[in-house]
């Protein structure tokens, strides 16, 4: 009898430890990597956007619908990175939660301190797929990623604050891993910052800016809309007194217009994951930095060290 | 003289004093010249859609044009705390015919209709959804979908044949539910006063249905989503002879897969529904059908492929019955290419072919499309 008690009481400890935890979705496998830090054993988190696929284009899958259902909090990418299926599963998962304006709808953008390439002026789409709040792309930045980690660490604390100081503790290890690899990091890249460097998408805005990489074109010269062949030319036309360009692409970009314009350009493409997880790169977003940072340094190797 | 000088001073007096206003109006980006405030402007977005067609066995100009296919302005906001609202006013061709006494005329205006003003309750119980208003009714794949989300030009014949040329729509109250199973699972009910042709237009009875969606990830990149549903309403009757009870029910199955590995890369749409009117209540074997098949094969460009077939439906009061019972049964055909250049506008090449099993009705035509959107148009559900 006592066993039977001390069982169900377990269980119900059990129960009322797990049922403190917060119920986290994240859209993106960058920012659930942030909140799996800050958030610890606090939280449980469940990523919608597998890392193979580009962000920008993820169906919305009832499916993911009902993951979001059970959340507690959601956080996303903002920007207008998600805006082609976020409002949809928000919609499908009817849980009052995640609604916007409600405390667990977390827009981790909010937590910048600066968001590049916000458009001046009138927008239009002849732009292409332009973001009008500005580039999306911050989870490729170190030093923004700190900002998010501080920034969840605050919403965290809002739905549950037992766990406040737990959660700056999180934020604040992330911080410290980030300090850690950032000198490792940019030492990897520093070859990549000595070539001129031609991006597929902006989604590596954000990290040229970060790296101090020398950008002198863009494939897409209007985002998301397939390039023109006369700007192919253009581009080629215009870079041919450039040597040693670097074209960075994401894995899910269509190759065949950077493997032509690097072959024209004596070019080299470096295709590179576009998020954590993507092309089996290895564990979470600080994985992924590495395997970018590697790559890059692989591609344009540091002075010193043999090509 | 001094009476103009007067009133030219009084208007330099009147511009003077607008002058802080109209620059207090011009710093706000919200706010209007009438000092109403702009900032609470719902989502407005417009997609149009213009064909031009040619059929080699319909000699009639609605076969054989170029002309607005439809037009849909639409609008979404939240409207307070506790609602969403959504508006949608479609234009569209008005090929009516006209009354006794002008038979075979027809009018070649533009008609405006309401598809969609409905509210969403903002603060359902977790799983639980409630909408009030007018919209398509739930029943089935396609019937809830707008033309410019079709995967041809038109509905396939075998819905069209048994919900109606411009598909079911009504004013009223559907509730859903997520139900919490290992996969998602929706289950939805409604009632609704339909204007739809199949229904009886006198009568005060309403429409009721329902739906039960089953979805699986089958993989990362691909579902299986398989769903039932019902309605019975007020059939429309024969001639002085009163209609029924009508009840129809439909099952569909569909496949989708997509790259995962390559942004807009290969993708493919297979959608399968069968809809079966209450044999109880209808005359011969009534039963609708298609399979649509929509393959994404290089980044801007989409291959359709489509059959359909309805069997045993009755025609309009205004076609030429081909049979002695009034029933036909009809055979469709369909193939398209598709240019997308964006998300926000297409190009679409189709040619189709139909002919009812009796030899007397055969139809071969060839139709351009071209579908594009302005504004901040919602995403369209999976």
């Amino acid at each position: 009898m006592k066993t039977c008690i001390a069982a169900l009481l377990g269980t119900a400890l059990a129960w009322t430890a797990s049922a403190a935890e917060l119920e986290v979705v994240s859209t993106l496998p960058d920012l659930g990597t942030v909140a799996e830090v800050v958030g610890g054993d606090r939280v449980t988190v469940t990523v919608l956007c597998p890392g193979d696929m580009d962000p920008h284009f993820l169906p919305a899958k009832p499916s993911l619908a009902r993951k979001l259902g059970k959340a507690d909090a959601l956080i996303y990418n903002g920007l207008e990175l998600e805006v082609g299926w976020l409002s949809l599963l928000i919609g499908k998962a009817r849980n009052p939660d995640v609604k916007p304006g409600q405390p667990g709808e977390i827009d981790c953008s909010e937590g910048l301190s600066e968001i590049l390439e916000v458009p001046e002026g009138e927008v239009d789409r002849s732009m292409g797929d332009i973001h009008p709040q500005g580039n999306p792309h911050y989870t490729l930045d170190p030093r923004r990623m700190v900002e998010v980690a501080a920034y969840l660490a605050d919403r965290f604390a809002r739905l549950d604050p037992e766990g406040a100081e737990a959660y700056r503790a999180g934020a604040a290890d992330f911080q410290r891993r980030v300090e850690e690899r950032l000198p490792v990091w940019r030492a990897a890249a520093a070859g990549a910052a000595e070539r001129p460097v031609i991006l597929y998408h902006r989604n590596w805005t954000y990290l040229a800016n970060w790296l101090d990489l020398m950008v002198v074109g863009e494939v897409e010269n209007r985002p998301g809309i397939a390039p023109s062949p006369r700007h192919v030319q253009d581009l080629i036309y215009q870079g041919r007194h450039l040597r040693n360009v670097l074209i960075l692409s994401a894995h899910w970009d269509h190759h065949d217009v950077g493997e032509e314009i690097a072959e024209r350009m004596g070019a080299a493409l470096v295709i590179l994951p576009g998020q954590t997880g993507a092309q089996d790169s290895p564990g979470d977003w600080f994985g992924l930095i590495d395997t970018i940072t590697a790559a890059l340094a692989a591609a344009a190797p540091p002075a010193g060290e043999a090509p | 003289m001094k009476k103009i000088a007067c009133i030219a001073a009084a208007l330099a007096w009147g511009a003077a004093l607008l002058v802080p206003s109209t620059s207090f109006a011009q710093e706000g980006t919200s706010t209007t010249a009438t000092g109403i405030s702009r900032a609470m402007n719902p989502a407005i977005s417009v997609n149009t859609l213009l064909l031009g067609q040619v059929s080699r066995d319909d000699p009639s100009r609605e076969a054989n044009n170029i002309d607005l296919q439809e037009s849909e302005i639409q609008f979404t906001s939240i409207v307070d705390p506790f609602w969403t609202a959504d508006l949608v006013i479609a234009v569209h061709p008005e090929h009516g015919h006209e009354e006794e006494g002008h038979e075979g005329e027809e009018s070649h205006g533009y008609a405006l209709d309401i598809e969609v003003a409905k509210v969403e309750y903002r603060n359902m119980p977790r799983g639980l959804g409630l909408v009030i208003g007018k919209d398509y009714l739930n029943f089935g794949k396609h019937n809830p979908l707008h033309t410019h989300q079709f995967a041809f030009v038109e509905a396939p014949i075998g819905v069209q044949a048994f919900l109606g040329d411009h598909g079911l729509s009504g004013v009223g109250a559907e509730a859903a539910w997520n139900v919490p199973l290992p996969w998602f699972a929706e289950l939805s009910g409604y009632a609704a006063n339909s204007p739809a042709e199949i229904f009886d237009p006198e009568s005060r009875d309403l429409v009721y249905g329902g739906r039960l969606t089953n979805l699986w990830d089958t993989s990362d990149a691909s579902t299986v989503e398989f769903g039932l549903s019902g309605f019975t309403g007020p059939g429309a009757g024969h001639e002085d002879e009163p209609g029924g009870r009508l009840a129809t029910y439909g099952a569909d199955l569909t496949f989708k897969w997509l790259s995962m590995s390559r942004s807009q890369g290969p993708a493919l749409n297979w959608t399968n529904e069968v809809l079966l009117p209450d044999p109880a209540e209808k005359e011969g074997d009534p039963l609708g059908f298609y399979s649509h098949l929509q393959y994404r094969f290089a980044r801007q460009w989409w291959f359709g492929a489509g059959y359909s077939r309805a069997n045993d439906f009755e025609l309009h009061e205004h076609e030429e019955p081909a049979t002695d019972d009034g029933l036909l049964t009809v055979n469709e055909y369909k193939g398209n290419f598709t240019w997308t250049p964006s998300e926000f506008s297409a190009v679409r090449l189709e040619a189709w072919y139909q002919k009812d099993t009796t030899g007397e009705y055969e139809d071969l035509g060839v139709g351009l499309q071209v579908n594009f959107t302005i504004g901040s148009h919602p995403a369209h559900l999976y």
